[in-house]
């Protein structure tokens, strides 16, 4: 049954040892001649006689070493290797040409290859958790917004009777100040519930994950952090164990240590039990306060089960809770699918685009390669007349196509090894696991593979039709036919690569244009000369509300003071920045009969002086002051968006509208709307509009709920580099143990707004440019083989009077004519593709997917280019001597 | 069809040679070739080189192995001699060889009675 193996095996050993083994064959067919012409020589043969009758009963001696060679070795690797030689030194000999193919190929591939391991990395690779595609993550729904935090007693009740699910767990993300052991800092975190690790099949590598009965109110105070914090405040200790972490004032006992690289959505260095949050938050079914369900299927549960299971339950909650749960609905996504996101949508756009550009190298190697065969024809006709088969000669040259693409496969690969990360740093946004980007297994077969595929896709044509044996007609000086067949071909390529090269410029300009639309949006505010930071306030400072108060005006006051800051004030919400403060309200006596039927308003809690320091414009009535507080009537400023809808043209000033958590609250004034939900939202689904409440009058028991969220924003002309030791000095004048972080300006919280545009627009960008330099690479080698074809007809033409302007323009028409067909082809197909791409076309705003402009300035800049392109050539034809031309012939 | 009738005559040369370094013992080529014509009664005029193909595959199969000695005019010869395996695939080889010959017989048989 193995006897096949066998052989191959017996004939794998004979290809190393082949030198011996013709030896020995040589001295055993000695011994056999010896021994035959010993038998002649008995049967009475003279010597000579004897000799040459002993070799023919033998057979031919080279033949049968031959018969022999081949039965023990591997022909067909000994051709390979046979024609990798000679591929390699017919590509040394044309060293020119062979980097220009090489080189295209490494563009085309590099890109490629690069894209794929962003999204290898990003989409494909399964996360490191035990069995994840067990992991889902589950939301609740809302008619209005498909995707809303869950409050934690429907969570609780969702763990206690769910039975699709080996284990549910939650959390939340919440950073908190860490003033010892260490530096005062500010560390990100998580509140987690109890199983949280072990629902995901990490082990801590130190120490335990939090109990059941530490995850509730009143549980003892403990912490698990990073392998990163543990190492860097603990110098990575093992005695770490049990000692005391001070984190927002409260001493908190290290229990768990977690593996080094753990990583869920984010790192992530302190955790806290979700259970020990702020009952306020947690114990209200009709607060949502940033909270997110994990759960493990159970063996053979689908996810629509569990889906459907989810909505049973989330229905008997909508019953029993009508106030606060009536209308929500669960939403059962696999963790992947959550944590990768939008970005996926994006990353595949991007790989097809990417994808495209690969096709216009390979249409300028199929190109090279073509240019090349017709001047081998020769070549190949005198190798087919002596005798090769035409199989022989197509693998010669698949061979030597193969080895191109696998040069340029080698090469691109270097690109992407060392170009991923640092232009992934460059790009706006930050792309989710983008830790796990890298040169992997996966990463590098699919580099071979569409190598290989390249070479032998892109190859074949030109091999096929150059190995065609038209033998007579090809060793005939000068055959017009062929070279007109492969010049048809070539201009195909060329109007293929123009009509690419549209696509992707189309697809990049318009996206830009969004981009420069959108930074003329005017954001409501003025974004220039602000700079966002948040401050870890001192726990001494923070034990009660009123001091907590305090401690805010003072910081403000000290900032205001530092020369050069013409304003400052905090908010508990930034503009643009994704975040939010959902309340639900009614006015007057409109009480909506459940909570989730209720409107809902976005309620910024601000110092006083935000509005001045946002520059966003009071339209009427007053402003609020500092006279505004917790013992004065609650009042709240509304923007003309939330005026508009809800009271249509009567003046809101003086009305009074109840949110839910505060009361009724009189509206004393009408400012300018900011655009909070993006710069381009075009959502149709009701969106909460901005309302601002001076901190001031937030009443006690939310101000510890609160106070964490205020980012400081100030107005100076300086630049941060200057403005913020100072300050840096005036935070820790108030209070040593106050980290400043999160710094950034407002322009760059509207630029990373944009990132889900500028990411895609970039990378378009990039490679359209690319498109651009390979096409215009095409058009010209197209052109130039073309004149150096014609150049008798170019001669006799000017022989016969035609002056160089003539030929010049004959020439650039050539060329203008295949630019243009690859031009209507293009638009053709861009039309079609941005109407079929919609995560692409979902990303256009303000203009119209079919904007005129783009498309005129795409198709003067291809022209343009192509134009440049084929000038060089056009010149090198008019140079042409009639009389050299024709000796030529 | 041609390539068919060159494997059936392999296949039958290579059972000649088993046969006859079973009923032998160890034997080089020449003498192999040798036996394989007298029993033919030198009906078989073999070119003798064909030999060493076949007994490339027999040694690859593991049906027959090789050591070097020296011939009976002292010289370095390689001899052969059928391995276990070999007398196994003789015996499979023979028992087919029989049955196809009989059926080779008779239906040729019956094309002659016509």
């Amino acid at each position: 049954m193995f006897g096949w193996l066998r052989v191959a095996a017996s004939r794998i050993r004979g290809w190393f040892t082949i030198r011996r083994l013709d030896e020995d064959f040589q001295q055993e067919l000695d011994s056999h001649l010896a021994l035959l012409t010993e038998e002649n020589l008995r049967r009475g043969l003279v010597p000579e006689q004897a000799r040459r009758a002993a070799r023919l009963r033998l057979g031919g001696l080279t033949q049968l070493r031959e018969t022999h060679r081949e039965l023990q070795g591997l022909p067909w690797l000994e051709t390979l290797i046979q024609d990798v030689r000679y591929a390699l030194r017919t590509l040394r000999k044309n060293l020119g040409f062979t980097t220009v193919a090489v080189l295209t190929l490494a563009l085309g591939i590099g890109a490629n290859t690069a894209i794929f391991s962003v999204v290898e990395g990003v989409m494909l690779a399964p996360l490191p958790f035990s069995q994840p595609d067990r992991l889902m993550a589950i939301w609740e729904s809302h008619p209005n917004a498909p995707h809303v935090w869950i409050s934690y007693p429907n969570f609780r009740d969702w763990q206690r009777n769910a039975r699709s699910f080996q284990q549910m767990v939650a959390f939340a993300w919440q950073g908190s100040g860490l003033t010892s052991p260490g530096t005062p800092e500010h560390v990100e975190g998580m509140f987690i519930s109890a199983g949280f690790f072990n629902t995901l099949g990490v082990r801590p590598a130190l120490g335990r994950e939090f109990s059941p009965q530490e995850d509730q109110h009143g549980g003892a105070p403990v912490v698990m952090i990073s392998h990163r914090l543990w190492r860097n405040r603990f110098a990575g200790s093992r005695e770490a164990l049990g000692k005391l972490m001070t984190l927002d004032g409260m001493g908190c006992t290290l229990v768990g240590v977690l593996p080094p690289g753990f990583d869920f959505e984010g790192v992530a260095d302190v955790y806290r039990p979700l259970g020990q949050g702020d009952p306020l938050l947690l114990n209200n079914r009709a607060i949502h306060p940033g909270i997110l369900a994990v759960a493990r299927l159970n063996p053979g549960v689908s996810v629509s089960q569990a889906q459907e299971e989810m909505s049973t339950i989330q229905k008997n909650l909508d019953q029993l809770y009508p106030d606060a749960d009536r209308d929500l609905g669960t939403d059962v996504v696999p963790l992947k699918q959550e944590i990768v996101g939008n970005v996926g949508r994006t990353l595949l756009l991007v790989l097809g685009a990417v994808g495209l550009v690969l096709l216009i190298a390979c249409a300028n190697f199929a190109g090279l390669l073509l240019a090349r065969s017709a001047a081998r024809t020769r070549e190949f006709a005198v190798r087919l007349a002596l005798g090769a088969s035409r199989s022989r000669v197509v693998r010669q040259l698949l061979t030597e196509s193969v080895l191109f693409s696998l040069g340029g496969g080698g090469l691109g690969l270097l690109v992407a090894m060392w170009g991923v990360k640092p232009v992934l740093a460059a790009l706006p946004g930050n792309l989710p696991r983008s830790e796990n980007i890298g040169v992997n297994f996966p990463v590098l077969l699919f580099t071979l593979g569409v190598s290989i595929a390249v070479g032998l896709l892109f190859g074949l044509a030109p091999a096929l039709r150059s190995s065609k044996a038209e033998l007579e007609l090809s060793l005939k000086e000068g055959n017009r036919s062929s070279t007109r067949a492969h010049h048809r071909a070539q201009s195909g390529l060329v109007i293929v690569q123009m009509a690419l090269t549209v696509v992707l410029l189309v697809g990049a300009g318009l996206l830009f244009r969004t981009i420069r639309h959108l930074w003329d949006v005017n954001p409501g505010f003025d974004p220039r000369h602000v700079i966002t930071l948040k401050v870890g306030l001192s726990p001494q400072l923070t034990r009660t509300a009123s001091g907590t108060r305090v401690a805010c005006q003072q910081l403000i006051e000290c900032i205001r003071r530092i020369p050069g800051v013409e304003a400052a004030d905090f908010t508990n919400v930034v503009p643009l920045s994704r975040d939010d403060n959902d309340s639900p309200f009614w006015i007057g006596a409109h009480q909506a009969t459940y909570s989730q039927a209720a409107p809902r308003l976005n309620l910024f809690w601000t110092g006083p002086n935000y509005l001045q320091t946002m520059k966003i414009p009071l339209l009427h009535g007053r402003l609020l002051t500092l006279e505004d507080t917790t013992n004065s009537p609650p009042v709240i400023l509304v923007d003309t968006a939330f005026a508009d809808t809800y009271f249509r043209g009567r003046d809101p000033v003086g009305e009074t509208v109840t949110i839910a958590y505060w009361g009724t609250v009189q509206i004393i004034g009408v400012v300018g709307h900011v655009r909070h939900w993006g710069l381009g939202d075009v959502s149709q689904m009701p969106k909460s509009e901005p309302v601002y409440a001076s901190f001031y009058q937030l009443a006690d028991q939310w101000v510890p709920a609160f106070y964490g969220e205020l980012t400081v924003m100030v107005r100076t002309p300086l630049p941060a580099t200057t403005v913020m030791p100072a300050i840096r000095k005036v935070v820790y004048g108030t209070g040593k143990d106050q980290p400043v972080y999160n710094v950034r300006t407002m322009e760059e919280i509207i630029a990373q707004s944009l990132s889900p545009q500028r990411f895609p627009m970039i990378l378009l960008g990039v490679f359209a440019g690319l498109a651009l330099l390979l096409a215009s690479i095409g058009i010209y080698g197209v052109i130039s083989y073309s004149v150096a074809q014609r150049a008798r007809e170019i001669g006799i033409r000017m022989a016969l009077g035609a002056d160089k302007r003539e030929v010049f323009r004959i020439v650039i028409g050539q060329g203008l004519r295949l630019t243009l067909g690859g031009l209507v082809i293009g638009v053709a197909a861009a039309l079609i593709l941005t109407r079929l791409v919609t995560s692409w076309s979902s990303l256009v705003y303000g203009i119209g997917t079919t904007d005129p402009l783009t498309f005129i300035a795409v198709s003067l800049v291809l022209t343009g280019v192509a134009g440049l392109a084929c000038y060089i050539p056009a010149r090198r034809a008019t140079k042409v001597d009639p009389m050299v031309a024709l000796r030529y012939e | 069809m041609t390539k068919d009738r060159s494997e059936i005559l392999q296949g039958t040369l290579d059972l000649m040679v088993l046969q006859t370094l079973d009923a032998m013992g160890p034997l080089h080529g020449y003498g192999i070739a040798r036996r394989i014509e007298q029993i033919s009664e030198e009906v078989l005029r073999l070119n003798q080189g064909t030999i060493y193909a076949s007994l490339v595959r027999l040694l690859q199969e593991g049906w027959v192995s090789g050591a070097w000695g020296v011939s009976e005019n002292n010289r370095k010869a390689k001899f052969y001699s059928i391995t276990r395996r070999g007398r196994k695939q003789l015996s499979a080889e023979t028992e087919n060889w029989e049955r196809i010959a009989g059926v080779m017989g008779r239906v040729l048989q019956l094309t002659e009675r016509r």
